[in-house]
This record gives structure tokens, sequence and C-alpha cells, in this order.
């Protein structure tokens, strides 16, 4: 990219992160209290939430949250094209960085397994999502779809996530993955899904 | 007739790019929808991402909310 094309603002950003001496330096350190007020703002405006509610240790997650994201954006810097400014590109990462961390947080005491129960259990006891699939055929389809096309993996995945409600992040983290490979998982699974309630003559009801 | 449930249980059949790829355009889109500015259809596959991803959904509206925080304080 070439910096004549960026706003002046993000141009010096580039600029002085690209340097070598002092002037990186100071920039690096602006940049990371930036990175720190943007997790801070995000820690509190999900606040309200379970998620927000699920850490004692906001402003030492805040502070891993912002030197992880700090490192990204190092690393990264040779990617940023300026389709944005360069603090709306960077606050990105912080963003991501800490959402990620109080998902994580929020299940930090809870199991995910594949449990095959919720299909069993009573509509009121059932997760919401199916508690209103009101076409007894169609659920009896999509049960028959997830046992006999998905693999064991994309299960876990596409019931977890789904069903339980699950975040991404957490899967990634409990199975040594990345939140875009666990997506893929799941996205390939809802495919395969999607085909086979076609195939089955129920394609009016999710297309 | 489509049932609302079953399309969010098996998401959208559009296009969809995935995490990494809709992260990238991610900043340039809450940039113009914070400014108010039309959405070209180069942004529809990152839209039918945000519909079949909570991650990432949440994670644009942290980002769309900032901006919206840095404009009213830049008006003080």
């Amino acid at each position: 990219m070439n910096t004549l094309e960026l706003d002046q603002e993000s141009a010096e950003w580039l600029r002085a992160l690209q340097r070598d001496d002092r002037v990186r330096d100071d920039a690096i350190g602006r940049l990371h209290a930036l990175l720190l007020r943007v997790s801070r703002a995000e820690v509190s405006r999900r606040r309200a939430s379970a998620q927000g509610r699920a850490t004692d240790d906001g402003d030492d997650l805040c502070m891993q949250a912002a030197n992880d994201a700090l490192m990204a954006i190092l690393a990264k810097l040779g990617t940023y094209r300026g389709d944005a400014r360069f603090t709306t590109w960077a606050c990105k990462f912080a963003i991501y960085e800490t959402s990620s961390r109080l998902r994580r947080a929020a299940w930090r005491e809870r199991r995910v397994e594949l449990d095959d129960s919720v299909w069993d259990r009573l509509p009121d006891a059932a997760p919401p999502t199916l508690q209103r699939i009101e076409n007894d055929q169609v659920m009896a389809a999509l049960r028959q779809a997830v046992d006999e096309q998905l693999t064991e993996r994309q299960r876990l995945i596409f019931q977890s996530v789904t069903m339980d409600d699950v975040p991404i992040d957490v899967l990634a983290e409990r199975l040594n993955s990345s939140r875009g490979a666990i997506y893929k998982t799941l996205h390939d699974a809802r495919a395969k899904l999607r085909r086979a309630l076609i195939e089955a003559g129920h394609g009016e009801h999710i297309s | 007739m489509k049932d609302l449930d079953l399309q969010r249980i098996l998401g959208s059949e559009h296009s969809d790019p995935g995490c990494d790829e809709a992260g990238e355009l991610m900043d340039a889109y809450c940039e113009l929808v914070a400014r108010g500015d039309p959405v070209s259809d180069q942004f529809d596959a990152f839209v039918t991402h945000m519909r079949n991803c909570d991650a990432c959904r949440e994670d644009m509206e942290g980002l769309l909310a900032m901006l919206r925080d840095e404009e009213k304080s830049r008006q003080g």
C-alpha cells in the first residue's frame, strides 16, 4: 500500500511504526494505550451480559488482550491496506482478543461434550432452537442427517454451537484449533445438513 | 415456508467467506456503517458471515460501538 493514499493520521502511524528508533517506541506506547482503552471499553460494554460478568480479573484480561493485539498488529503491519483508518484496523485486533478471552472466561468452569440426549428431551427441556422447530418430520430428518452425514467432530461442533450456544472461541481453545477452522467445520456440516434436508423433501423449510 | 430457527441452525446458503476473510473486511465495513455511508454489494458475503457467525457478529458490534463512542467524543 502506498502510504500517500492513506489519510494523514494513518500514514503517520504507519511511518512511525516502521521506523527503528525512539519514534517507533513512542508510537508503540501510544498504540498500546489505545488498545488497552478499547479493551476496557469493550469489557465495560459487555458488563451487563453473562460474558462480562464472568470475569473477576477484568483488568488483567484487558492487559493481556492489549498485549496480544499489539503483537498481532506489529506482525501484520505489512498487510494493512488502508481500507479503513489505521486506528480502526488496529482496534479490531483489540476487540477480537478481548471478546475471545471473555467468551473463554465465561465457559471456564463448563464442560463441552457431545450430548445426544438433546434430541430426546421433552420439548420444554430441549435447547430453545430445537423447541422452536415445530415440524416433527423436519426435526426427525435433521436428526437423521446429523447422525448419518456428519463426522464425530462435525457433530460435536454443530451441536455445541447451534444447540448449546457454545462460543466457537471456546471450542477452538478446547480442540486446539482456531476460530476460522472451527467455523469452517461448522460451515461444512451445515452445508451437508441443508443438502440432506433438501434431498429428503424439506427444502421449503430452509430456502 | 421458511422456518426461522432452522435457518439459524443451518445458516444461510449464500456465499460465506469464513471468519478470517470476513475479519479483513470488518474495519472498512464498520467505518462505512458508522458514517452512514451506503454499503456496496462488495460486502454481501461479509454480511452473510455476520448472520451465520455469532462470534464475528459480536466483534463487529464491539467495533461499531467503539467508532460511535469515538464520534460522540469528537463532537464533544
